[in-house]
């Protein structure tokens, strides 16, 4: 790996982590709870991916980088099933919607 | 220190800190959002750390701790449901 390459790893890598504290931080200033919802959604769907793909580039391919972008797959495709989750039960508490199961 | 154990530090000194606040105020849903956010944080911190000390073995960890994150919010969105 040479040091261009190392290079952009970090800096993907570091923009994936402070975008995902960054959410976090910007999550304590709202005070609903699918407001903050909101703020996952980044944090999944770009922070994560961006973390990925340094750690990804840095190593090359090999067996961990393959578990390496499982997780972050992981990550990626159950934040918003977690997110939708939670706001539904969100929602029907507050009374926005029914509370019957979904057909 | 190598700029993976940075990633972690700023992961673990700014993001899980602010969802354990979440996690530790507000009514059972405002709780459920930060635990959800503090499992996304805890794979990613766990990642770079194994990142930072060169070990991969220990990347089972987090993909344990994100199976089990969804797993677990899944389970407390079914018990938190108001019932009809």
């Amino acid at each position: 790996m040479n040091g261009a390459w190392h290079a952009v790893a970090v800096s993907v890598f570091l923009t994936g982590a402070v975008l995902v504290a960054v959410s976090a931080l910007a999550a304590l200033r709202m005070r609903r709870a699918v407001d903050r919802l909101h703020l996952l959604a980044p944090m999944t769907t770009l922070g994560v991916p961006l973390v990925a793909i340094g750690l990804v580039i840095d190593r090359g391919w090999s067996l961990p980088s393959a578990e390496i972008c499982l997780t972050c797959v992981l990550l990626a495709v159950t934040g918003p099933v977690m997110s939708s989750a939670a706001a539904r039960v969100a929602s029907a508490r507050e009374g926005s919607i029914p509370q019957e199961e979904p057909e | 220190m190598s700029p993976w154990l940075i990633g972690d530090l700023i992961l673990l000194g700014a993001a899980l800190p602010a969802a354990l606040w979440i996690c530790a105020r507000g009514d059972a849903v405002d709780r459920l959002v930060g635990l959800e956010m503090g499992g996304v944080v805890t794979s990613l911190a766990l990642l770079a750390f194994s990142e930072g000390v060169g070990e991969p073995g220990y990347l089972i960890v987090p993909l344990l701790t994100a199976v089990l994150s969804c797993i677990g919010t899944l389970v407390f969105t079914r018990l938190l449901a108001p019932r009809p």
